[in-house]
């Protein structure tokens, strides 16, 4: 059981997909459907049982998705900032304000508006335009601005985790990499 | 036969211009502790070259010299250091050295030869056909007047198609300071093609039938190779994709590993997709392309696919296939370069129709790049263009020029951004032509002496990026505070320096960098996130010292410092870590000589060591620490004001820089206030003739004696 809970999130994270426990449970019996044991007892693949296996499991992650479900990838295969890229992607307002928070925060740096409409993002321009109304608007997401880098490129960044003198240094930096070899 | 030791080809071949006559010496013997490459140089020059000699004078001689490790199967080992009394140095030339990679390094030491030396002058037009042991001067009268590719192509005609030719054009045959050598068409020395043009030598072709010996254990040897693979990201050591990853946990826009599964290299014949994994050890050549990171889209589909040197897999020569070219301005469709050369033609214009990575800046790059390679023009750093720039913008080049001259030049296209503009003006740089091709041509050096241009005009405009004695800043404190302050003020060029840069600029986040910089150099706060720099500490000095010495380092093995060190990863199970000994142990196993990271790291420090008493020797003077160690005025300046350590602000502080200073002096062993090594500093490198020979001059701090009686 161990090996085929860990087959099913490999499986999925190799294909570029989040897997809750549902389809944990339903790859398991598919796996064991072609074991020569045949499926295991329905009362151990409960909930509780699979999850403290892929708790137990140190090459399996999880984190709670948006939707409040726990989700499962295998970092290895799928990365965790990647993974959470793809469990936000239903939500571009979230996925951009958690993208720009943690770009602000961690390296540091504002992020150019065009990564958005690169993969794993995808958005068109017109949902990330209908995305910064949204985080305009919202209380919550105070903290998401931008500055415009000389050569006229706009860059997001949070005022939380960067002030906005530093953001414009910084936008203007990336901006100047190409120029500076 | 005796075998060859490991690593070192074995023989240094030299070549009397002047009479013809040639002869070899025993590297290890006579080398062996300077390394190779810049090391053997500097060495060539202390003994050989007396101070005071110009670099066109027949007594100044050309020092090619790769590395242990060149020609062997280290990843990125394709360097060839070229080192001489440095043209472009200005007020007075000094050493200094060009650097290419290619085949060439790898071919001379097939032939056996470690380094070539060449001295006194040719009479009329040769070149150097080298073929194992054979080695002679041929008439280069036909190819003399003509560009590189052609002697390039001529040579590998006669000698055939595993040859490798280093060639000067026509800005080397005419003297010009800002002239480069180039080998196997695109890869560059910068500053030393005038000194091979005035010793009437066209170019070198070398083939060689031999190998490279490893005194050591083949296995170990090919798993350390394996290893080294492993932790290679792209360009510069990018360590990060450019773009999120499945693979990877971290990604960065301004990454240079911008190739991803899904890009494809449009020109190529038939076009190539990339696929698979982008931790592929056999993929790592899809990383890079040099082109994409530097003109953005467009230049995908112009890729035919990346080019480079021997042993290195990480192909930042990029080869673009762009027809428009061919048919608007009637030169090739295709060409290849990286970084400074791929942007020779764009850097020209302040302002082009479709910005910086549009249509007309990719047809710029291209014209740059097939023109200057041709003719063998370096930029100087892209001084070259700043220069040109600044002169116009100033009125300088209304005022200097004759009437005739100035209303020759097409300014409508310049203005327009036309890269046919470029046709007019590199050819003129090129052939010396006029007025403003032969200032140009001399450097920034030119505008300061023939037209009366002081230079505190030029160290206090930010926008020229000038540094100080003819060159311009090269990774200085807009990548790196202090560290890239020091590293700027040690060199009589630009200071070529990426030991330090690589590392901030690899992508990783500010606290994966911290941790590494903290098992590295002692302290996570030897790093500072870039414009947000905290003041001086002893931990940045350290990581200053070791980024010279890793450079230099690099330049005596025949490694690449545009590459490594490789000191991070992108391998999160190791936590980022690359290996801070990579050096070391590829040397004991090539040579069979264990030398641990500190005694390799030694070696390197006697290496800049010897070229820091080159410098005192020959600027007559050891208060290097006023006259040699400068900080243009711009490094102090903010345009708005901005103090020292607010974020956002890279001018430095005149008080912190000092105690930077202070601190580095310290560390080398080198006098606080003179910055001049002292005779111990000498005599534990192993240099105690070089200490001797400076007190006996009053060069060394302590007066005449050195403090030594």
């Amino acid at each position: 059981m161990k090996r085929a809970v860990l087959v099913a999130v490999r499986a999925s994270s190799r294909a570029g997909r989040l897997i809750g426990l549902a389809d944990v449970r339903a790859a398991v019996l598919a796996l064991a459907a072609e074991s020569p044991d045949g499926p295991p007892d329905q009362a151990e693949l409960t909930d509780e049982r699979l999850a403290g296996l892929l708790a137990a499991h140190p090459g399996v992650a999880a984190f709670a998705s948006v939707s409040g479900e726990a989700l499962y990838h295998a970092p290895d295969l799928l990365s965790r900032t990647y993974a959470r890229i793809l469990d936000r992607r239903g939500s571009p307002a979230l996925l951009m304000a958690e993208e720009i928070r943690a770009n602000s925060r961690d390296y540091p740096r504002p992020v150019p508006v065009e990564l958005f409409e690169a993969e794993p993002f995808g958005l068109s321009r017109a949902d990330i335009e209908a995305a910064l109304k949204t985080l305009a608007a919202d209380p919550e997401c105070a903290d998401i601005s931008f500055v415009e880098s000389s050569g006229g490129a706009a860059f997001l960044f949070s005022e939380r985790f960067l002030p906005r003198g530093y953001a414009q240094f910084l936008a203007e930096r990336a901006e100047s990499l190409a120029e500076n070899p | 036969m005796a075998s060859t030791p490991g690593g070192f080809a074995g023989k240094v071949l030299r070549v009397d211009l002047s009479t013809g006559r040639t002869s070899t010496e025993d590297t290890v013997e006579r080398y062996a502790d300077v390394l190779g490459g810049t090391g053997l140089g500097y060495r060539v020059l202390w003994d050989e070259v007396p101070a005071g000699t110009k670099p066109f004078d027949p007594a100044n001689k050309l020092v090619f010299a790769t590395g242990v490790l060149a020609g062997t199967s280290v990843p990125c080992s394709g360097r060839t250091a070229i080192t001489t009394v440095f043209p472009s140095c200005w007020p007075r030339a000094l050493v200094g050295s060009g650097h290419m990679g290619g085949q060439f390094a790898a071919k001379l030491k097939y032939a056996g030869y470690d380094a070539v030396i060449l001295e006194g002058r040719a009479e009329r037009p040769v070149w150097l056909f080298i073929r194992d042991g054979r080695v002679e001067l041929r008439d280069a009268a036909r190819l003399w007047g003509h560009g590189i590719r052609r002697a390039t192509l001529e040579i590998s005609q006669e000698m055939g198609a595993d040859c490798c030719v280093a060639a000067i054009g026509q800005a080397g045959e005419k003297l010009a300071p800002l002239a480069t050598v180039v080998n196997s068409l695109s890869h560059s020395a910068g500053g030393v093609g005038g000194v091979m043009g005035s010793k009437n030598l066209k170019a070198i072709g070398v083939q060689g039938s031999g190998g490279v010996r490893i005194a050591g254990d083949m296995e170990q040897w090919g798993r350390l190779v394996r290893f080294h693979l492993s932790i290679l990201g792209a360009n510069n050591q990018h360590v990060v994709p450019a773009f999120p990853s499945r693979e990877a946990e971290y990604y960065n826009p301004g990454s240079r590993w911008v190739g991803e599964p899904g890009r494809r290299w449009g020109a190529a014949e038939p076009p190539v997709e990339i696929t698979g994994s982008i931790r592929d050890m056999n993929r790592i050549a899809y990383r890079t392309n040099s082109a994409a990171f530097f003109l953005g889209e467009r230049a995908w589909k112009h890729t035919v696919r990346g080019n480079g040197c021997t042993s290195c897999p990480v192909r930042c020569h990029t080869t673009l296939k762009v027809p428009a070219v061919a048919a608007k301005y009637g030169v090739r469709d295709t060409a290849q370069g990286t970084c400074i050369a791929l942007n020779f033609g764009r850097f020209f214009f302040p302002t082009l129709p479709d910005g910086p990575k549009g249509q007309a800046a990719l047809e710029a790059c291209m014209l740059g790049m097939i023109m200057a390679d041709d003719m063998g023009i370096w930029s100087n750093y892209g001084q070259l263009q700043r220069d040109f720039i600044k002169l116009f913008k100033d009125g300088v080049l209304k005022a200097k020029l004759g009437a005739a001259e100035y209303a020759a030049i097409p300014w409508d296209k310049w203005r327009a951004g036309d890269p046919a503009f470029l046709l007019d003006l590199v050819p003129r740089i090129g052939e010396r032509r006029g007025e403003l091709g032969f200032v140009l041509g001399e450097g920034v050096g030119g505008p300061f002496d023939r037209w009366g241009i002081a230079e505190e005009t030029w160290e206090a405009d930010h926008a020229t990026t000038y540094w100080k004695m003819g060159h311009p800043k090269h990774h200085a404190n807009e990548d790196d505070g202090q560290c890239g302050v020091i590293i700027n003020t040690q060199y009589n060029r630009d200071a070529q320096c990426h030991s330090h840069t690589n590392f901030v600029r690899n992508g990783l986040p500010l606290h994966e960098q911290k941790r590494l910089a903290g098992e590295i150099w002692g302290s996570p706060d030897s790093v500072d996130a870039p414009g947000q720099y905290t003041p001086m500490n002893p931990h940045k000095a350290r990581r200053a010292k070791w980024a010279l010495l890793r450079k230099e380092l690099h330049d005596c093995l025949g490694l690449c410092n545009w590459m490594g060190p490789w000191v991070a990863s992108p391998l999160k199970e190791r936590g980022y870590r690359g290996d801070n000994s990579l050096e070391s142990r590829f040397y004991s196993l090539a040579t069979g000589r264990a030398l641990d990271r500190e005694g390799l790291d030694e070696a390197g420090e006697r290496v800049f060591t010897l070229h820091r008493a080159l410098t005192i020797r020959d600027m007559g003077a050891r208060d290097m620490r006023a006259l040699h160690d400068r900080v243009p005025r711009w490094v102090y300046e903010d345009p708005k004001g901005a103090q020292p350590f607010t974020p956002g602000a890279i001018r430095m502080d005149r008080a912190d820089m000092a105690l930077a200073m202070d601190q580095f002096y310290a560390l080398m062993g080198w006098d606080k206030d003179t910055g001049a090594p002292t005779r111990e500093a000498y005599a534990r490198l192993g240099l105690d003739d070089v200490g001797r020979e400076l007190a006996a001059k009053g060069l060394v701090p302590g007066g005449k004696d050195g403090g030594q009686g």
